[in-house]
């Protein structure tokens, strides 16, 4: 049960877009149909629910203070935290990597689908964001895993609301300055009011 | 331009080599001074619940604490708890709030600062006790200071993570935070009914009372969980209250 | 490549201008000028709005922001620079995110040791400047084709017009939601004793409208249009 909620939260309270702006770059750029947003939404769920759990072994194990302590008792002082970053980002672009590798040698139709997104990901801010969010927050192994998939679920929503709204603005007479980044920035922020509507609910 | 594979192996190993090695040094270098500015965070914030650290640099603070503070740990029961499993010493310190808060009640470790006069560890004027909870977004902590009838609010603290600017993060501000002064959490029985904040802003006064404080409008999550916050840890403490008013009651009819 | 053209190209016009540059030469404040208005990396490229919104509720949070992005982009502009012709291309992508992830560490260890107030405030917002578009975007687009100098140029430029980009929304939103800048009640000061504060502008919505109205007033004045 607690484990619903902490996906619930992740979607629609703590939403990735709406309430920490992450993943912004690719929500403004790729939202313009739905089927590509879909695609990278898709794209973005399942390397969050790979990466936010192997982050939570390496941080575990390797990166907190005195997580050393498993080899021997010798290095339980080990501090190696000032290379969560680096650390962090290097299993992102791996993963990214070698997730679209697998795709591309068993499921091709879903590589040639997703494939194009995958290199966009790895600098996704939401991807390291949500790792980030997972090591400050301390979250167990299981919650990482539903905070990963939540989190990505919540920005797949997201980009997949704004594309279907972009797409009918495509008829809209819209100020010229507006036109395009101004008018989307604008929706987001109603869109986040929508949003807040959620943050009332307990869970 | 198209390299050989032992180009780009020699490459990356040499560029992981200078790169870890830079932040090394400087993780190694920063070390001493980072571990002070926790030290001094933590510190700061245990002293602001019971005096105004104003105009003051790091080091009086420090000065100051190791003056004025003295700390024990204790149990659900109330008891006083020295060492660890292993046998190692417990400092009051070093005790991660945050992390015991994920441990059953039971389990927990209990920080107490007692505020004495300089010098005088008899002497005590106050005591602290910190608190830990969840407001809207993320956690919130605090510290509570006591008046030595363990009923009395003399002053507290409160620091959030991830509260919104403007509405629940005002809990760390002077002006709520005095709200809380001269409040009692035991009732004319001696039940403990701690301390509440009431929904809205600008409550009558009649409202209030000994046990409720004013709120915080647009802030009435935060405002849940930072009164839940307060019932619990009241609760855990109750026993080592109850033990430390004993305490003084025999003193006084001394 | 189209790198290797873009630097053919420009060791061809340096070759020309060689005798007669300048440090500050007309050439190069546009690396300076050209991103504060017309080619800004927030309001135009539309790049690197990610991490940087989420700390503009106030002013003092953001400048902390900005000088950390400003450090980040010259520093990592010209190691990427300096390194251009000896990183392997394949591994570039690689090589760019651990430079950009060493210097964003070193800012979050230093705050750490000197502003610890800051370090909890901006928490791991300081981190996510390692995937702020706009670095890996200059990387990519500018130092990996040109000499240190002019990416050092061009970093600094880049990351000014988006430092302030974030501290105008920072100053609005912390004006209209709390009344105040960098802390100081304004309007109390001035005499205004009730100023309404507007909580929307405080939320992440307010981020977004006013960055919205931000965009529309700058592309009304450049004329921009997007299709």
């Amino acid at each position: 049960m607690e484990l619903f909620n902490l996906t619930i939260k992740s979607i629609f309270i703590e939403n990735m877009i709406f309430a920490y702006f992450l993943g912004m770059c690719s929500f403004l750029a790729v939202s313009k149909k739905v089927s590509t947003a879909l695609g990278l939404g898709l794209a973005v769920v399942f390397v969050l629910t790979i990466t936010v759990p192997t982050n939570w072994f390496l941080q575990e194990y390797i990166l907190k203070e005195g997580a050393l302590a498993w080899i021997s008792a010798d290095f339980a002082e080990v501090d190696l935290s000032f290379l969560q970053f680096i650390m962090f980002i290097a299993v992102i672009a791996a993963m990214v990597q070698l997730v679209e590798m697998v795709i591309e040698k068993f499921a091709p139709a879903l590589y040639g689908s997703l494939g194009i997104f995958l290199p966009l990901i790895a600098v996704n801010c939401a991807i390291l964001g949500s790792s980030l969010f997972m090591a400050q927050r301390e979250y167990a192994l299981s919650e990482s895993v539903f905070f990963g998939f939540g989190s990505g679920t919540g920005f797949l929503l997201a980009i997949v609301a704004l594309a279907a709204i972009r797409e009918k603005l495509k008829y809209s007479n819209v100020p010229d300055g507006l036109k395009g980044l101004g008018i989307t920035m604008l929706l987001t922020g109603l869109m986040g009011i929508a949003f807040m509507s959620f943050m009332g609910i307990k869970i | 331009m198209q390299q050989s594979n032992n180009y780009i192996i020699i490459f990356t190993v040499v560029l992981t080599i200078v790169l870890g090695g830079l932040l090394s040094a400087a993780s190694v270098f920063l070390k001493p001074k980072q571990k002070k500015s926790i030290e001094l965070d933590t510190k700061k914030q245990i002293l602001t619940a019971v005096v105004d650290l104003e105009g003051l640099s790091g080091n009086e603070i420090l000065e100051k604490y190791d003056a004025e503070i003295q700390s024990v740990v204790v149990n659900i029961d109330g008891d006083i708890v020295e060492e660890d499993e292993q046998g190692a010493p417990i400092v009051a310190e070093k005790v991660d709030i945050a992390k015991n808060y994920k441990k059953a009640p039971e389990e927990r470790l209990f920080p107490v600062f007692k505020f004495h006069e300089a010098g005088n560890t008899e002497s005590v004027k106050s005591y602290i006790l910190p608190v830990y909870g969840t407001g809207l977004w993320g956690p919130i902590w605090g510290y509570i200071a006591l008046e030595t009838d363990m009923n009395t609010i003399k002053g507290v603290v409160f620091a959030h993570e991830t509260e919104t600017p403007g509405l629940g993060a005002r809990i760390t501000e002077r002006e709520v935070q005095d709200r809380f002064q001269g409040k009692n959490i035991f009732d004319e029985e001696g039940k403990l009914v701690s301390v509440a904040m009431l929904k809205g802003e600008n409550n009558p006064n009649p409202l209030l009372g000994a046990h409720y404080v004013d709120g915080m409008s647009g802030a009435t999550i935060t405002a849940d969980g930072l009164n839940k916050m307060l019932k619990d840890y009241f609760g855990y403490y109750e026993a080592y209250i109850k033990k430390v008013s004993g305490d003084t009651e025999k003193v006084a009819a001394l | 490549m189209s790198t290797d053209t873009i630097e053919k190209q420009q060791v061809e016009e340096v070759k020309e201008k060689k005798k007669s540059e300048t440090l500050l030469s007309k050439r190069r404040k546009k690396f300076i000028n050209d991103p504060l208005n017309d080619d800004n990396p927030i309001t135009v490229q539309v790049l690197g709005i990610c991490s940087a919104l989420a700390v503009t509720t106030q002013m003092k949070p953001t400048l902390t922001m900005a000088i950390s992005v400003i450090f980040v982009m010259v520093f990592s502009n010209l190691s990427i620079s300096l390194l251009r012709n000896l990183i392997p291309t394949r591994v570039r992508i690689i090589v760019q995110l651990a430079v950009i992830a060493t210097l964003v560490s070193l800012v979050s260890e230093v705050l750490k040791a000197y502003s610890y107030d800051m370090y909890k405030e901006l928490s791991v917002f300081v981190g996510l400047i390692i995937t702020n578009c706009i670095v890996m975007g200059r990387l990519e687009a500018f130092a990996l084709g040109n000499k240190p100098w002019d990416s050092v140029l061009d970093g600094f430029g880049n990351a000014l017009g988006y430092s302030w980009i974030i501290l105008a929304v920072a100053f609005f939103r912390e004006l209209l939601g709390a009344g105040k800048f960098f802390g100081v009640p304004v309007f109390e000061a001035i005499g205004i004793a009730n100023f309404p504060t507007n909580g929307l502008m405080v939320t992440p919505v307010g981020a977004f409208i006013i960055l919205g109205l931000i965009i529309w007033v700058q592309r009304t004045k450049t004329g921009y249009v997007e299709h």
